[in-house]
């Protein structure tokens, strides 16, 4: 066990990581809202840790404290700002948010190091801190997706107005799902960069939000399991399979493109899927209730069928 | 002056490929991650030929459009129209083409990264040659003619045909509501793989001008521009083809701007700048009619 | 009604609109209504598509904001309000096409209504679970517990939204058309559902095209149309006057008269 750890220190560091990345995403998009902004957080986290590491001689685990706070309040106040937005156009605002910050740390000069980032912020940071971090944040997690919380955060996602006339306050949660998720994100940039020693601009880009986007999908956005199904995936399948190395792009471009056609809730939605029909099988139809006529219906007026089209049929232009 | 003069080519440029992509957004509603990666690969396409028979500009220029317009209709069968038949409820359905878009974007590309080594490519073998033409005190290339004249004409051309014609009326019924739509008799498949087929000759259009202009690409570029087209998708305002020609201009103005004064290392902090202020500022753009905001 | 409330003159009103409008652009979809509900009543609202009855429910529980007018419900002026708060006052409503959370089962769709109402805690959780099996039992869908909505009829559908809304333990209830789709026996018990929660003191607000069902249920009805009232009163006489039959089907109103 502990040879097999040893031998693959670095993929399993590599998949503790991209899955804090991951989350900062999942998170939001758990609630509905297409907030891409945690990869900015992990550049804010990352380079504030840095500098406040390299520059400033602040300790590692302060570094990594102020790093994650300054990404959380920046992301929150940015939540603040445009939460009203809708669906794609929040999308696109956070991106830009995400891009603002590498050119930012590209034209930061000395303080950032420019193009080339900083080096040399190796912090006193090893796997395990990485790993009991990873299991708070994951524990937060669960917590948030059990019980009460968890079914109101599943009416903000599936139904606003619902949700409202149920008296939740979507507004309110859409802006403290910004301070979360900029909170990990932050969190997992300074973690990450404390680790590594290093952060670069190019780290900070589009590239990395489409591959926080590939585990989410790939696993399942509905749960934190999911992105942990995906970042696994993602960090070993070319581990494993040297092929898969070599022909990678290619490889997750179309297991994400299938997804995203045919397996849109995952891995880890397809497992669901199959548990909940396997579950169906075994209990017996539902016994009929002392009210005889339930599922009949009368002669008196025809039932309104339910309307089922699929999108198809009514796609339009509105966004 | 000959700011100006590269202003108008670097936007007819952006606005060849803002158009494509446009066209489909507010029409059928699809926002195509993939129309990056195809810009790139048709270009590619043309310079993977012309490496074997020298050819001229207006066969290039037509090998790009094709491949593009192929790809991108391509894309919206198999993948999106899949997705679309599938989903149950709008958002869900716009995420999945989101993803999906991004998903085929990454094939094409890797496929030119690797056929190209990470090196930019150009037409080097092609019989076209550029001149020079210096009228006034301003220089011009003749690519940059053909480009501008292309780009601003094609544009016009598009934003009256959508306005005017029958097809292009029944294209926007469409994006209105789809259902009146097919009432009208419009068959909205049929029409939505032909206008990603137009959206994707048009980032083939751009992506083999560029090529001419700038003599190479990069494969980079695809993602680029895309956030680029964002940009001046939002600032234009999201179903106005009028907004996306302004859109265009004012980024490549703003652009070069920049890079008149010397920061040229800002130069991308202004489409993503721009993104921004316009969606806190005035979310639905200069001409845009959509609601952009939840309540 | 819209009796001036004195303490010889019957329930006294828990929620009063007055002048209440929303236009949207040029539209008036509701054209100043003055209108009061007495507490532990059933009240109709009868209309033709496109009178603004769905407005209306939208612009009391405030997601349709008011062009002018007040709301008040138990004596404060509420139009003010996010619609989040709503709820927490005391009202409660059901959407006219049936909103649940697909993925969720029903026990956990009815329990949505106690979610944010009720405290935190263990205890207040064990309670709310009971009001859920409790309001479930009601509208007789407590077997349904484990199903998803997407295994239900129709029918079942609407009584676990109705369960739903019980479970809020509201004041006031919103009906939007909740028997849309049911046949005869199921309005029936519907119906028997809403005088049991009548003698309980819960008052109903409820917008139907069941003509019939409006006059056995009701204890008044208000006739609307083109965003404004025609005329309110005694259920039977409402469907008997002339401009009401006008505007509505005519022949079913005169089937029930």
């Amino acid at each position: 066990m502990i040879a097999w750890y040893t031998s693959n220190a670095v993929v399993v560091q590599a998949t503790m990581t991209t899955l804090l990345l991951a989350l900062s995403i999942q998170l939001p998009l758990r609630m509905g809202v297409f907030s891409f902004a945690g990869v900015g957080c992990f550049g804010i986290g990352g380079y504030t840790a840095a500098i406040l590491y390299t520059k400033f001689d602040v300790g590692t685990w302060p570094a990594v404290v102020l790093g994650t706070l300054l990404a959380g309040i920046l992301c929150y106040l940015l939540g603040l700002v445009i939460h009203r937005l809708s669906g794609l156009y929040l999308g696109m605002a956070t991106v830009a948010f995400t891009l603002i910050v590498a050119v930012v740390a590209t034209n930061g000069g000395s303080l950032t190091g420019g193009a080339s980032g900083i080096f040399g912020a190796l912090g006193g940071i090893n796997n395990l801190h990485v790993f009991l971090l990873l299991a708070l944040v994951i524990a937060g997690l669960a917590i948030s997706e059990y019980g009460r919380f968890g079914r109101k955060i599943d009416s903000v996602r599936e139904d606003p107005e619902l949700a409202a006339a149920l008296g939740i306050n979507v507004s309110r949660h859409r802006k403290l799902v910004f301070l979360a998720s900029g909170l990990i994100g932050g969190l997992a940039g300074a973690v990450t960069t404390l680790l590594r020693s290093t952060i670069t601009p190019a780290e900070i880009n589009f590239h990395m939000v489409v591959m926080a986007l590939t585990v989410i999908i790939i696993g399942g956005s509905s749960s934190w399991l999911g992105a942990l199904i995906g970042a696994v995936i993602i960090t070993w399948l070319p581990t494993l399979l040297s092929f898969v190395a070599e022909w990678e792009s290619i490889i997750y471009g179309f297991i994400v493109a299938l997804a995203a056609v045919f397996l849109p809730s995952g891995v880890l939605g397809l497992a669901k899927g199959l548990i909940h029909r396997w579950r169906s099988r075994r209990r017996s139809t539902p016994p009929a209730p002392p009210s005889s006529n339930v599922e009949k219906a009368s002669d008196d007026e025809p039932s309104s069928p339910e309307p089922e089209h699929s999108l198809a049929s009514t796609q339009g232009g509105t966004l | 002056m000959q700011e100006l003069l590269n202003t108008l080519t670097l936007g007819s440029i952006y606005l060849l490929f803002a158009l494509g992509m446009a066209l489909a957004w507010s029409t059928i509603g699809i926002l195509n991650f993939a129309h990056g990666a195809i810009f790139v690969f048709s270009a590619f396409s043309a310079h993977f030929v012309s490496e074997y028979v020298a050819m001229p500009m207006p066969m290039l220029i037509l090998i790009s459009v094709l491949v593009g317009a192929t790809l991108s209709a391509l894309t919206q069968w198999l993948a999106f129209e899949q997705i679309l038949k599938r989903s149950t409820n709008h958002r869900s359905a716009e995420l999945r083409v989101l993803i999906g878009g991004i998903g085929v974007a990454a094939i094409p590309i890797a496929i030119v990264d690797r056929a190209t080594a990470s090196a930019p490519f150009g037409f080097a073998n092609s019989t076209y040659k550029s001149e020079v033409y210096e009228f006034m005190g301003l220089r011009m290339t003749n690519t940059s003619l053909i480009v501008i004249i292309a780009g601003v004409g094609i544009a016009v051309a598009l934003t009256l045909w959508l306005r005017a014609s029958r097809q292009g009326l029944g294209l926007r019924a469409i994006g209105v509501d789809s259902e009146t739509a097919s009432l009208m008799g419009v068959n909205r498949t049929v029409m939505a793989i032909g206008t990603m087929a137009i959206a994707g000759g048009l980032a083939g259009l751009a992506g083999a001008l560029q090529v001419f202009q700038l003599q190479a690409m990069g494969v980079a570029t695809g993602d680029q521009l895309l956030i680029k087209a964002f940009a001046m998708i939002v600032l234009g305002g999201l179903g106005s083809m009028a907004g996306v020609i302004l859109g265009a201009f004012v980024l490549a103005g703003a652009e070069t701007l920049i890079f008149a004064v010397d920061l040229g290392t800002w130069v991308d902090a202004v489409s993503f700048g721009l993104i921004f202020i316009v969606l806190l500022v005035r979310p639905q753009g200069i001409f845009g009619r959509q609601e952009v905001r939840r309540t | 009604m819209s009796r001036p409330q004195n303490e010889s003159s019957g329930p006294r009103l828990i929620f009063e609109a007055a002048d209440v409008a929303v236009h949207f652009g040029g539209v008036k979809a509701v054209d100043g209504l003055t209108f009061g509900l007495p507490e532990g009543k059933i009240i109709g609202i009868l209309g033709p598509n496109g009178s603004g009855k769905s407005t209306l429910v939208g612009a009391i529980t405030r997601h349709v904001p008011l062009t002018r007018g007040t709301l008040k419900f138990l004596g404060e002026d509420y139009a003010s309000d996010h619609p989040h708060l709503v709820p927490h006052r005391g009202i409660a409503r059901t959407f006219q096409t049936v909103r649940l959370l697909e993925e969720r089962t029903v026990l956990e769709n009815v329990l949505l209504g106690t979610d944010s109402l009720a405290a935190g805690g263990r205890t207040a959780r064990k309670l709310a679970q009971e009001r859920a099996e409790q309001a479930m039992v009601r509208t007789g869908c407590d077997h349904l517990a484990k199903v998803r909505p997407d295994e239900l009829s129709y029918g079942n559908r609407r009584r676990v939204e109705i369960a739903r809304a019980i479970a809020m333990e509201p004041k006031l209830l919103l009906l939007d058309e909740p028997t849309a789709g049911m046949g005869r026996a199921e309005k029936e018990e519907i119906s028997a559902l809403m005088s049991s929660l009548r003698a309980e003191g819960l008052t109903q607000l409820i917008v139907e095209h069941d003509v019939q069902m409006m006059v056995d249920t009701c204890d008044s009805l208000l006739a609307m149309n083109f965003g404004k009232l025609i005329v309110e009163g005694d259920p039977r006489e409402v469907v008997r006057n002339p401009e009401v039959q006008a505007a509505y089907l005519g022949k079913q109103a005169m089937k029930h008269a």
